[in-house]
């Protein structure tokens, strides 16, 4: 070995340091990152920034251009002084549990069976109309629902309900939340039902027969084996969309804007965005809309570092095979 | 081109991929490396080719430390067993990329492309895609690829394993003869021995990540170092079983349960005295006999030209090579008689040959 | 069912028991789906006849004098006032603007992530997991103040701005990153290693093996990128509401949003022929790139499963 330690320095004078060419090839790596990392930066991490400073001060349209005064956790305390905070967190959790059991979990697993049991052209021609919804522009699509629960003599709901003898009314101002998650579900069941049918089709076809073979019936099947197989996925759609769903509220703002009436249906993200962006009168509170914002933030943050750890994405990252940049 | 390895390592943190290799390859030689799947031939031939970075130690181009050198800078030419041609790319364009890449003249890019592809008889297919072409086909293609750019070192990862057997014997020969036609320094990956011991001038044998012996083909063979090149090397294999040498009335004797051989001094001297050695010699090298150690049939596999015949001595089974016409049976008795200036000695706990270090 | 007995025995009752009893399942199953699916068809229905009519009482066009019938174009004759087409060639913008901006820079920096071993990678890799799974729209407030600071830098400011096209596409661009990056990593990784090898063999540099190599051997997984952004640009509602005012930068949703305004009376059938208007291109693409659709649609969220 002695030699090796001959040669290995006279290298040292031949090659250029290693430390400069890795330091290069990085470079070049980031090179690739850096169109990405800037707007990363500009419009995720600075703004997470702003939002938590922001959220500190008493900025608002009325004193935007003097000298910002810093308040420190005041806006948080006004905010839990709030007289209709108790009713925006309720609305908050209604909407959140309601929309995602009965349709972002549950109708879209019972779609995802429904549409694995039958012939596989029709049930994908049954999913494709599912994600009609998702696709629609949100605009184009609230005007639908709004035809649909409109007053009489336009409302669609009440022509389709004469004939039964049920009352013609303004369905969507007499039962607002019923619309509110029919709305947001309808979107969000298509995700859970992509998820699960493409998990269902991948269940070995043996295990099936097997239980078939046994004597189990299509419920025990789905009881026993499918469920008991797709649970990961479950876990998925039910984290991931308990999130989307907490941080959402385009579809509400544009429904019924948190009315009728007051706080009627306004959700904890709607609040914020009203607050501190579009409020009735010209009058944005800043500072108090951004307190509002930067507690789900903080709640987002939290949970993508939980789902990171549970569902375990850094397993699915292969090493590169190629070592020169 | 030279190129020498010296002490080259490749980890991946605990995986390590090749373990201190050292071997020089002279100018224009042929160099197989040959064993089996992950034993780091690969990845020592892509830390030659610039694709990975070694760990530890130096690669050498002409007494040139390459090992911060780029792919593209070291001239070499590389054919992958998967072809890895560029499937959007014409045939012609596939070829013509290093010439592109290196900016050489359209006109000269158009000659040049031309008679690669003429040399290896593929000049009617320019105008194909990849997936229009043949196994064999694409292999040429991979090939005037990695010749067009006049290389001064060819490296080849399993070429020839994606082909039918009769191909991979035709295109077998028409490498050899490119090679030796363009005097290229050249190294061939390999897990097929017999490509290796037909092709190449030296074999490295690998195992583990580790070189096991870098010797030409018939040296490999009759001089194996170490127990895994002897078994690795030759088909059928060799065979080798546990005996004890001894001296006896100056005869060197090798013995076990129902066996008992004379073996030449200069080989038996070296076992002798060592307690439990393994023996081994190659199935060409035991023949049938009137006289010699007696043993029973216990399997016939008829290969053609010669019969495959398992032969049991005592708990040992030794196989050997007969003739057909003899007709064995399963059970027949027989006689075998060994040609004992060819046994190899190997210590059972190094599996290292006691005879050629 | 009389009792009849099979060649061997038994099996006849029993098979068409088994086979009466799945026609029935996978009836049952088509009626549950039919009966789901009726509050999507109702509504296009109604937005297709709506288009079409004077006015409609729940599906039914009704004419002037308040008699069903009364089929007319005349909505359609928004059309020929240029502010349609003002906002329809902004919607373009974003859209396109969507597609070229997530798709060059997304798959730049997948590229980097799935087959570059540089140092900090490790780091982007879990950083572009975080945020895909972080809910953006929560930093609406904050970057309003973003685009705010840059209308004031003097080149990007009247481009970038706040109320400019540019910055609209610029934060639905940046939003859409921690997806595009995971969709294009995934094509990525699919790739052969030794194409790549031989690309850098021949001479090429990483980024001439990206552009020249890696890239048109995931044309597919680009195209289906391009559609989903094309779709998302196309649709973006909140984020032009939010970050434009008045009429030169608003796209279609945001115009048609104007026209339901709350303070005049809304005319419901110029609103749906607007709607059906921005829902053409959409609907083509659902027609002819469904099961793409299907699988982006689950946003790389294979992850999970």
């Amino acid at each position: 070995m002695a030699q090796t330690t001959v040669t290995s320095e006279a290298l040292v004078d031949r090659e250029p340091p290693s430390r400069w060419a890795q330091f290069r090839a990085t470079l070049g790596a980031w090179g690739f990152m850096a169109p990405a990392g800037v707007l990363v930066l500009v419009f995720f991490f600075i703004p997470v920034i702003i939002l938590f400073v922001v959220s500190m001060t008493d900025l608002s349209s009325s004193n935007f251009s003097e000298p910002w005064t810093f308040i420190g956790l005041e806006n948080y305390a006004r905010l839990f002084r709030d007289k209709f905070f108790p009713k925006i967190l309720t609305n908050t959790f209604r909407y959140v549990i309601l929309t995602l059991s009965f349709f972002n979990v549950g109708l879209a697993l019972v779609l995802a069976l429904l549409t694995t049991h039958i012939e596989r052209r029709a049930g994908f021609f049954f999913r494709m109309m599912w994600l009609l919804p998702r696709i629609t522009p949100s605009v184009v699509y609230i005007l639908m629902w709004r035809r649909i629960a409109h007053q009489p003599p336009f409302g669609i709901i009440n022509q389709l309900l004469s004939p039964f003898g049920v009352e013609p009314r303004y369905w969507l101002f007499e039962r607002p939340w019923l619309f509110v998650i029919l709305v947001n579900g309808f979107v969000g069941a298509s995700f859970g039902m992509i998820l699960f049918s493409s998990a269902i089709e991948a269940i070995p076809r043996d295990y099936i027969t097997a239980a078939k073979v046994d004597g189990a019936s299509t419920l025990q099947i789905i009881r026993d084996i499918t469920i008991p197989m797709i649970r990961w996925p479950l876990l998925f759609v039910t984290t991931y969309q308990t999130l989307s769903l907490l941080t959402s509220f385009e579809y509400i703002l544009l429904l019924t804007e948190g009315g009728p009436g007051l706080f009627t249906t306004e959700v904890w993200a709607l609040t914020a965005y009203k607050r501190a962006l579009k409020t009735y009168f010209g009058h944005n509170q800043w500072g108090y809309g951004a307190a509002w914002g930067f507690i789900l933030v903080f709640i987002g943050i939290v949970l993508a570092f939980v789902y990171l750890r549970v569902f375990r994405f850094n397993e699915l990252v292969q090493e590169p095979k190629i070592d020169v940049l | 081109m030279k190129v020498e390895l010296e002490n080259l390592t490749k980890r991946w943190g605990d995986v390590v991929g090749a373990d201190s290799i050292n071997l020089e390859i002279q100018d224009g030689e042929f160099v197989a490396f040959l064993g089996p799947s992950g034993c780091g031939k690969t990845t020592t031939l892509l830390m030659v080719a610039g694709i990975y970075k070694p760990t530890e130690g130096f690669i050498r181009f002409d007494e040139r430390i390459v090992n911060q050198m780029a792919p593209k800078d070291r001239n070499v030419g590389m054919v992958f067993q998967s072809y890895a041609l560029y499937p959007h790319m014409t045939v012609f364009q596939n070829i013509g990329y290093p010439l592109k890449l290196k900016k050489v003249p359209k006109e000269e890019m158009q000659k040049r492309v031309q008679r690669v592809a003429d040399m290896m008889g593929i000049g009617h297919l320019l105008d194909r895609k990849p997936a229009q072409l043949s196994g064999g086909q694409q292999q040429r293609v991979a090939l005037g690829r990695a010749l067009v750019k006049e290389p001064q070192l060819l490296l080849f990862d399993e070429p020839l394993s994606n082909l039918d057997a009769r191909l991979r014997l035709s295109m077998r020969s028409e490498i050899k003869r490119l090679q030796m036609e363009l005097g290229i320094t050249s190294i061939y990956v390999t897990h097929d021995q017999v490509e290796a011991m037909t092709m190449a001038d030296r074999i490295a044998v690998m195992k583990d990540g580790r070189l096991q012996a870098y010797a030409p083909p018939e040296e490999l063979y009759d001089q194996p170092r170490t127990l895994f090149v002897a078994g690795f090397v030759g088909n059928p294999p060799m065979n080798f079983m546990e005996v004890e040498v001894d001296r006896e009335n100056g005869d060197y004797h090798a013995r076990r349960e129902g066996f008992d051989v004379v073996v030449p001094p200069d080989r038996g001297e070296k076992a002798a005295g060592r307690g439990k050695v393994i023996l081994g010699i190659r199935p060409e090298d035991v023949t049938l006999a009137d006289e010699g150690v007696s043993g029973e049939i216990y399997v016939v596999e008829p290969l053609g030209r010669d019969d495959l015949i398992d032969v049991r001595i005592g708990d040992a089974h030794v196989h050997i090579l007969a003739d057909p016409t003899l007709r064995l049976k399963i059970g027949d008795n027989v006689k075998l008689k060994f040609n004992t200036h060819k046994v190899q000695f190997f210590d059972p706990a190094t599996e290292d040959s006691l005879l050629w270090t | 069912m009389a009792t009849t007995v099979g060649p061997k025995g038994y099996g006849v009752e029993a098979g068409r028991l088994y086979a009466a009893r799945r026609v029935f399942n996978s009836s049952i199953a088509y009626i549950l789906l039919v009966i789901s699916i009726i509050p999507i068809v109702i509504g296009y229905a109604w937005l297709i006849i709506a288009t079409f009519s004077y006015r409609t009482e729940g599906l039914l066009p009704i004419d002037a004098d308040g008699n069903v019938g009364g089929w007319t174009l005349r909505n359609w004759a928004f059309l020929n006032d240029p502010a349609i087409w003002h906002v329809t060639l902004n919607s373009l913008v974003i859209a396109l603007g969507m597609v070229i901006g997530v798709g060059f820079v997304s798959s730049l920096a997948a590229y980097a992530l799935s087959r570059m071993n540089f140092s900090g990678r490790k780091g982007f890799l879990s950083l572009t997991l975080i945020l895909h799974a972080f809910p953006s729209v929560t930093l609406l407030i904050a970057i309003f103040f973003v685009l705010n600071f840059i209308s004031k830098l003097p080149a990007l400011g009247p481009r970038f701005g706040y109320n400019t096209l540019g910055g609209v596409a610029l934060v639905m661009i940046s939003l859409d990153l921690p997806l595009g990056v995971w969709l294009m990593k995934g094509f990525f990784d699919n790739l052969s290693w030794d194409m790549e090898r031989a690309a850098l063999i021949d001479g090429a540099s990483r980024f001439r093996v990206w552009w020249e190599i890696i890239l048109p051997q995931i044309k597919p997984g680009l195209a289906a990128l391009a559609i989903f952004e094309f779709l998302s640009g196309w649709s973006a509602f909140l984020i032009p509401f939010t970050f434009t005012v008045g009429t030169r930068v608003a796209n279609l949703p945001v115009y048609l949003r104007q026209l339901i305004s709350d303070t005049a009376p809304t005319n419901w059938n110029q609103v749906a022929a607007v709607g059906l208007f921005q829902l053409i291109p959409v609907l083509v693409f659902f027609i002819f790139t469904q099961e793409m659709l299907l699988s982006i649609y689950s946003g790389g969220a294979k992850g999970g499963t």
